[in-house]
């Protein structure tokens, strides 16, 4: 509980911090900061409009930013989110348009199923390059991130093109109902807290969830009492892209109704910075997911009723990556230091 | 000036909370081969790196050829005519054996750097030293004996009067030792000063002029070659603790339990580590494995727990061919293993103490039912063990990082012990741990013994081996030399042994 506390108070005084800097900024041109401040939050919860588009933002971001929690913490670090959104994505639409001769609710779940094997399966590629053959998972992550999307993108701009001027496919057969309209928030916002309340209950009280977190925190010591590190290793990356698939599947089932192309850019590192911000803490996560949410949707209405341009809020996120990389830079110190110390300390004689 | 180049006195260094060196002292005189031996972790290294100037030292001081010299850094050193081999060379493997030997203060013609005056000069310190070195190749072609001839020249060149060799014999051939060992000789014929780390007792007696002997971060002693003998050097070196007594029941051994029949297993470097070793431990008995630390130990543990492959061979846990399976499986069919390194493999650090209780049989009742753990059985789990073993604090909240090391170790015995398996090895079991921790360690695998558990103990105590052990196994580079009942055991005919000397 103690860790959970101090874990929460570090994260406020990050969010403080980057505003108070935003602050700083809105008065060098020459607006009022706070003033400046409430039409953002107005903007992000006033009316179904502006709080439907703090959800429509949430959803997917809250899946994002879990997916790389559980690769977390079983000591992946899995930039590949990105891309496991985008195929997860495209598989959803692929099964959307042409299994139509299923029933609706069995075409919604296959829509869902073929998400996250593709994007499973996509994530398994770097997992078994790491545990097999020490391929650091940070590189080949971050290189499929670009094929997965120009996979997608040749998919919709050739085969699965609906033939408009821009590149999408068709619609598909099923859709998650929105329910605040005009904003795109739908019932997939449902779907995410509910993974997430599992994979939550999965980390802490389940047999998996205790060897994820055995294998994340000591390997070694995972190995000597029976648990095979390498495969939880490369189960948890493909429970994390199957996560990823789930947010490219509502994405295209909820919000657009086809796959749009580089409809998901940006969607993998947000979530990613959200969970390196709590630590991939799975119960500390989605608040961080949530704040930026606002930052997000409550721009526009920023921009609208004050002179402060949209992009500012992009900066004030773009201190608060600066501010937490540097406190996560601390701990990473530390730790080198710790390790140093230790392998010091084994020094041979 | 004194009689010697290199003084060093009163020596301590800590790193972190580890004290590395406690009383450090060593002294070398001009012209001498000067030995520096003592077990893994005794200090050795770390002595002769505080000489190099790579730490800084914390208390004590370092006279070189008289000077006190309080700042000492690598370059500082290499000043004062030091240098050192160390055990990881220091070589560019793309560039040339000269381009290696030259780094750094190439001789340069005007702005091109002067390779025929670079290797005229280092041709002379080869044929001086019949070193047989081939300047064109690139590091990467050569062999690791004459990499480690490259590096002496390395030294040479750069002035150095006083060379210090770090276990220069463990990546050798005993052909390229030979080879290593004239050039020593050569060089002490030149004057030069060689200081020479191992642990290997016969190299050391064969070429040392005097012998220092450190053990645990301290100083023992230091003695002329003449005056002394591999018996009395691996008792300086193991050295004689508390004798701590245990009730030892000699029990009436029942059916085989562990048979290892002609197992070869690879360690991290090289191939069969361990070559053809046979043995087999009964119900109700301790096998102790006595022999200097790195002679195979490890690799054995590991191979019969599943974490390294076994080449060939077999290893019957009850019967049952248990060679190259799956530790899950190994263990399941009744395996007990406290881990030689408790920090990495015996506990998780970041976890509780209760969560490291439950660890091994956390997917089996109680402790979890169908997908879900079972957090009261874990709970109830922790109360008991914490009490019968003793551990404090008694909070099984905390993390084991907060543990001292003998607490931290009893959270290992106490769960390895109490699932009442057939076998139980114990890799060091006392290390590093306080004389409290040892005797209720020890007293815990009496008593797996007596229960019918047979126990496999592996340490690097030979008081330890001998008191608890009923039949006793010496091994030395690989293989068994020797096995006794305990009670002919003592240090002499041990410790023969383990310099691989052959029973009398």
């Amino acid at each position: 509980m103690n860790i959970k506390a101090s874990g929460l108070k570090r994260i406020l005084f990050t969010v403080v911090i980057a505003l108070v800097i935003g602050a700083v900024l809105i008065l060098m041109i020459g607006e009022n900061p706070i003033e400046a401040y409430q039409a953002l939050f107005k903007g992000a919860f006033k009316g179904k409009f502006g709080f439907g588009n703090t959800v429509a933002t949430f959803t997917p971001l809250l899946l994002t930013s879990i997916a790389f929690a559980v690769a977390a913490q079983a000591g992946a670090f899995n930039v590949g989110v990105e891309g496991e959104v985008f195929l997860g994505g495209i598989a959803a639409a692929y099964i959307g348009v042409n299994f139509t001769f299923l029933p609706k609710p069995i075409l919604l779940i296959t829509c869902f199923l073929g998400a996250m094997v593709v994007a499973g399966a996509w994530a398994t590629i770097p997992a078994v390059l790491k545990a097999y053959y020490g391929v650091s998972e940070v590189c080949t992550t971050i290189l499929m991130n670009t094929v997965a999307v120009y996979i997608t993108s040749y998919l919709v701009s050739g085969p699965m093109s609906a033939g408009t001027a821009n590149a999408q496919s068709h619609s598909v057969a099923v859709n998650l109902p929105q329910f605040m309209k005009p904003s795109s928030a739908n019932v997939g916002v449902f779907i995410a807290i509910v993974i997430v309340v599992l994979v939550a209950i999965m980390l802490y009280k389940t047999k998996f969830g205790y060897k994820i977190r055995v294998v994340g925190t000591n390997p070694a010591f995972a190995d000597c009492i029976g648990i095979n590190s390498k495969k939880v290793f490369i189960n948890s990356m493909i429970l994390s892209g199957a996560i990823g698939g789930i947010a490219g599947c509502i994405e295209v089932l909820g919000v657009h109704g086809y796959f749009l192309n580089n409809f998901a850019v940006g969607l993998g590192s947000n979530g990613m910075l959200a969970a390196l911000i709590a630590r991939s803490n799975v119960v500390l996560t989605p608040f961080l997911a949530f704040f930026l949410s606002i930052l997000k949707a409550g721009a526009m209405g920023m921009q609208q009723s004050t002179g402060v341009p949209k992009a500012l809020v992009d900066t004030i996120i773009a201190i608060f990556i600066i501010v937490a990389t540097m406190e996560t830079l601390f701990e990473f110190k530390k730790k080198i230091k710790r390790k140093v110390k230790k392998e010091k300390g084994e020094a041979k004689a | 000036m004194s009689e010697y180049v290199v003084e060093m006195k009163d020596i301590q260094k800590s790193f972190g909370s580890v004290k590395a060196v406690k009383n450090g002292f060593f002294t070398a005189k001009k012209g001498e081969i000067h030995s520096l031996i003592g077990e893994n972790g005794a200090g050795k290294s770390t002595m002769m790196k505080l000489l190099f100037g790579m730490y800084p030292i914390d208390e004590g001081e370092i006279l070189i050829n008289g000077n006190n010299t309080d700042k000492l850094t690598p370059k500082i050193a290499i000043d004062h005519g030091i240098g050192m081999v160390h055990q990881e060379f220091m070589l560019v493997g793309e560039l040339t054996v000269l381009e290696n030997i030259i780094l750094g203060f190439e001789p340069q013609k005007g702005l091109k750097i002067d390779f025929d005056a670079a290797k005229k000069e280092v041709k002379k310190y080869i044929e001086q030293y019949h070193m047989d070195i081939q300047l064109e190749k690139k590091v990467n072609q050569i062999s690791v004996g004459e990499a480690q001839r490259v590096e002496i020249i390395k030294t040479l060149m750069r002035g150095a009067e006083i060379i210090i060799l770090d276990e220069p014999t463990a990546v050798l051939t005993p052909q390229e030792a030979q080879h290593l060992f004239k050039i020593l000789m050569n060089l002490k014929k030149d004057h030069k000063t060689i200081v020479f780390i191992s642990h290997k007792l016969n190299e050391v007696m064969n070429i040392s002029d005097r012998i220092s002997v450190m053990r645990q971060g301290q100083y023992i002693d230091t003695v002329e070659k003449g005056n002394t003998s591999p018996l009395e050097l691996t008792k300086l070196m193991i050295g004689r603790e508390v004798f701590l007594n245990i009730d030892k029941t000699y029990s009436k051994a029942g059916k085989t339990v562990l048979e290892v029949e002609d197992v070869w297993i690879p360690s991290q470097k090289e191939t069969s580590k361990i070559r053809g070793m046979s043995f087999h431990v009964n119900e109700g008995e301790i096998v102790g494995v006595a022999g200097i630390d790195g002679n195979g130990q490890s690799e054995l543990v590991e191979a019969i727990i599943g974490l390294r492959e076994v080449e060939k061979g077999s290893i019957k846990l009850s019967g049952k061919n248990i060679a190259n399976k799956k530790t899950r499986a190994i263990r399941k069919s009744g395996l007990s293993v406290i881990p030689e390194d408790r920090n990495t493999q015996g506990l998780n650090r970041e976890m509780s103490i209760a969560d490291n209780l439950a660890a091994v049989e956390m997917d089996r009742v109680p402790y979890s039912k169908g997908f879900m753990i079972r957090q009261e059985a874990i709970v109830q789990n922790a109360k008991e063990k914490v009490e019968a073993f003793d551990i404090r604090p008694d909070d099984y909240n905390l993390p084991t990082s907060s543990l001292s090391g003998g607490n931290a170790q009893k959270v290992v015995v106490a769960r390895e012990v109490s699932m009442d398996n057939k076998l139980l090895i114990a890799a060091q079991p006392t290390r590093g741990v306080d004389i409290g921790a040892i005797e209720s360690i020890r007293n815990s695998l009496e008593k797996a013994k007596k229960e019918g558990t047979a126990v496999l103990l592996v340490s690097a105590e030979l008081e330890e081996i001998i008191s608890l052990s009923d039949r006793i196994i010496v091994i030395h580079e690989g293989k068994i030399t020797g096995e006794m009942p305990a009670d002919e055991a003592n240090e002499n005919n041990l410790g023969l042994l383990m310099m691989g000397g052959t029973h009398e």
